[in-house]
């Protein structure tokens, strides 16, 4: 099979940086004390400042779907490539617009573009490399000529008090479950374009491999929405109730997150992570940018000391992330991040690229392994 | 391990296989019935007592296998026999310790005594007893990579859950807070032990992988046996 690159990369962060003091004013406010748990969720993801699709009043500014394609029109732009050329659409996303149908039928109805073969690819942070591997291998398999693969999110819609007001208010305890991902999730969007041969001028990226696996077989949900629980005894799907306004008023609406779980995922993830150095026998210091999907705070000192002990860990100075001003933008982080590295860093041919978008969703672990390839 | 452009080490190598192991261990231990239970908030007193009283083998005989393991070590092994050794003394009297979590938990002592082993753990046990028999036994390291990683790593949240979720005081959990707490830094003990030259014995890396791997499945079966006996 033939060698694939990414021959554009784009992204879309919608409306104007907003700093830590400024989130309430638009995610709103339940009460002093889950503003204070904010502020040290803030403390702990280093986030400073994010974007939000959603204005001061209330209003939407942008549906997730027209974020998509205005990063798909991007990453397009970038590959000189016109929109209506492309044969195959990916997208990727915690939560569409709708319920039903899929989004990249939605995306794709934004672009405008004429009848193409589609995919859509639902889940967390993982999504977003099952849309590019997709993308990948449509084209590997001389399926499709030009393929994009998208990522986004519009979190901050679950954030407004009024998806929390029937459980969960200004007297209730701060639970720890929604206010992390009530202080950390963003809106925005990324996007690549696949092709079959490198761009005639400027750098593309030779895709090497994609590879994931789930743990969903040992782990129960962690990031989840549409339950009240991840306990069996008390996980019901929000489709089950009687009706909507009964799974709302219950709890089971609301995006959550469990702690304790997260921390168990850990130990899986660099197990896999070992695996395919071992696979791929790679050395992680001929590594030169490694694009973690996720803080680096949380990466445990224990974690770091046992990739130190097995040969393991990428020096630190060689981690690339915008996290920091971008957000945490979900299944459109790693596009995010690919973008900014593209456009700002100075890549040359063979530098190599590792891509890491562990997802805590149900336990899935992403790696996607690029090759710098400069025409210039 | 020669790869294109790099080696690991051979105690990198051993190192990796083992986290790889055990990585697969810790998130099966998941679905495991009793643990599977106390995150979803379903265990009772009496199911915890159960895992004390089917622990405490384990725990009492702990030291016993490495103990053995230190006879079969033979020359020009005594400096790593004095490390197995240490590691059994500081061991040997934990059992007490579970023992006075068991009757916190409302047990009776003397059937605790009387309590045999599961079916899971006389497996593990013979296993364990088997391994240490053998001459020079260094494959038992990837076994305590095994168990003392679990102390150390899973204990801690374990406990925790234990007492949020169910209200299981800080004294019937003793025994493994304590190990979450003082089993000190055992990847840097493995570390040492196996940067002395034994790597260097024929098959042993590989033998400490499969010893690993054996472990982990025993010591799953011993909590999955829970209370069959």
């Amino acid at each position: 099979m033939t060698d694939i690159f990414i021959t554009g990369v784009g992204k879309y962060l919608p409306g104007k940086p907003v700093a830590n003091n400024e989130m309430e004013a638009i995610i709103g406010r339940i009460s002093e004390r889950s503003a204070a748990l904010g502020a040290a969720t803030l403390r702990k993801n280093g986030i400073k400042t994010r974007y939000y699709a959603l204005a001061a009043n209330g209003e939407h500014t942008h549906t997730n779907a027209q974020m998509a394609a205005k990063a798909i029109n991007g990453a397009l732009a970038h590959a000189r490539r016109p929109p209506d050329r492309v044969d195959y659409l990916a997208t990727s996303t915690t939560q569409g617009d709708y319920l039903v149908p899929g989004f990249a039928s939605a995306v794709h109805g934004e672009l405008g573009i004429p009848p193409l073969e589609l995919a859509s690819f639902q889940s967390v942070c993982a999504s977003s490399l099952m849309a590019a591997k997709s993308a990948w291998l449509t084209v590997r398999t001389d399926e499709a000529k030009l393929a994009v693969a998208s990522g986004s999110e519009f979190s901050s819609r679950w954030f407004r008090p009024g998806f929390y007001q029937p459980f969960y208010n200004e007297h209730s305890r701060p639970d720890p479950g929604l206010e992390f991902l009530r202080w950390t999730l963003s809106d925005g969007a990324g996007a690549a374009v696949f092709e079959p041969e490198p761009k005639a001028q400027g750098v593309s990226l030779r895709v090497d491999w994609i590879k994931q696996k789930s743990f969903a077989d040992r782990f129960p949900p962690c990031m989840y929405a549409g339950t009240v629980s991840n306990k069996t005894t008390d996980n019901q799907p929000w489709s089950l109730y009687n009706s909507p306004s009964e799974a709302y008023q219950a709890g089971a609406i609301a995006l959550k997150q469990d702690f304790t779980l997260l921390y168990k995922m850990f130990p899986a993830w660099v197990g896999y992570y070992l695996e395919l150095l071992d696979k791929y026998q790679i050395d992680p210091h001929e590594i030169d940018y490694f694009l973690p999907h996720y803080s680096a705070q949380s990466l445990g000192q224990e974690m770091k000391k046992l990739l130190v002990k097995t040969g393991a860990m990428i020096p630190e100075e060689r981690w690339f992330s915008n996290l920091a001003y971008c957000g945490n933008t979900g299944t459109a982080s790693i596009f995010i991040m690919l973008d900014e590295l593209v456009k700002t860093q100075p890549l040359t041919s063979g530098q190599k690229i590792l891509c890491f978008v562990p997802e805590s969703g149900r336990g899935i672990c992403s790696f996607m392994y690029l090759t710098v390839f400069d025409n210039n | 391990m020669t790869t294109k452009g790099y080696q690991l080490t051979t105690v990198q190598q051993v190192l990796r296989k083992l986290t790889i192991v055990w990585a697969d261990f810790e998130s099966r231990l998941l679905q495991v019935p009793i643990i599977s239970r106390a995150m979803n908030n379903q265990l009772q007193l009496d199911d915890y007592r159960i895992l004390l009283a089917d622990h405490y083998h384990q725990v009492k005989e702990g030291s016993g296998w490495i103990c053995r393991a230190a006879s079969s070590i033979t020359e020009p092994y005594l400096e790593q026999r004095a490390v197995f050794i240490s590691h059994a003394s500081t061991e040997h009297m934990d059992y007490q310790m579970l023992e006075r979590c068991y009757v916190a938990a409302g047990g009776y002592i003397n059937e605790l005594y009387k309590q045999s082993k599961n079916i899971g753990s006389e497996a593990l046990s013979a296993w364990m007893y088997h391994k240490a028999s053998q001459p020079n036994p260094f494959d038992l390291i990837g076994a305590m990579f095994i168990i003392e990683g679990l102390g150390k790593r899973f204990a801690q949240t374990f406990a925790e859950t234990l007492h949020h979720n169910m209200g299981i005081s800080a004294e019937q959990l003793e025994f493994y807070t304590y190990h979450a707490e003082h089993d000190g830094d055992h990847l840097d003990e493995l570390e040492a032990i196996l940067n002395t030259d034994i790597l260097t014995i024929p098959q042993l890396p590989d033998e400490i992988i499969r010893t690993a791997k054996v472990t982990a499945r025993l010591y799953l079966l011993q909590l999955e046996e829970l209370g069959n006996y």
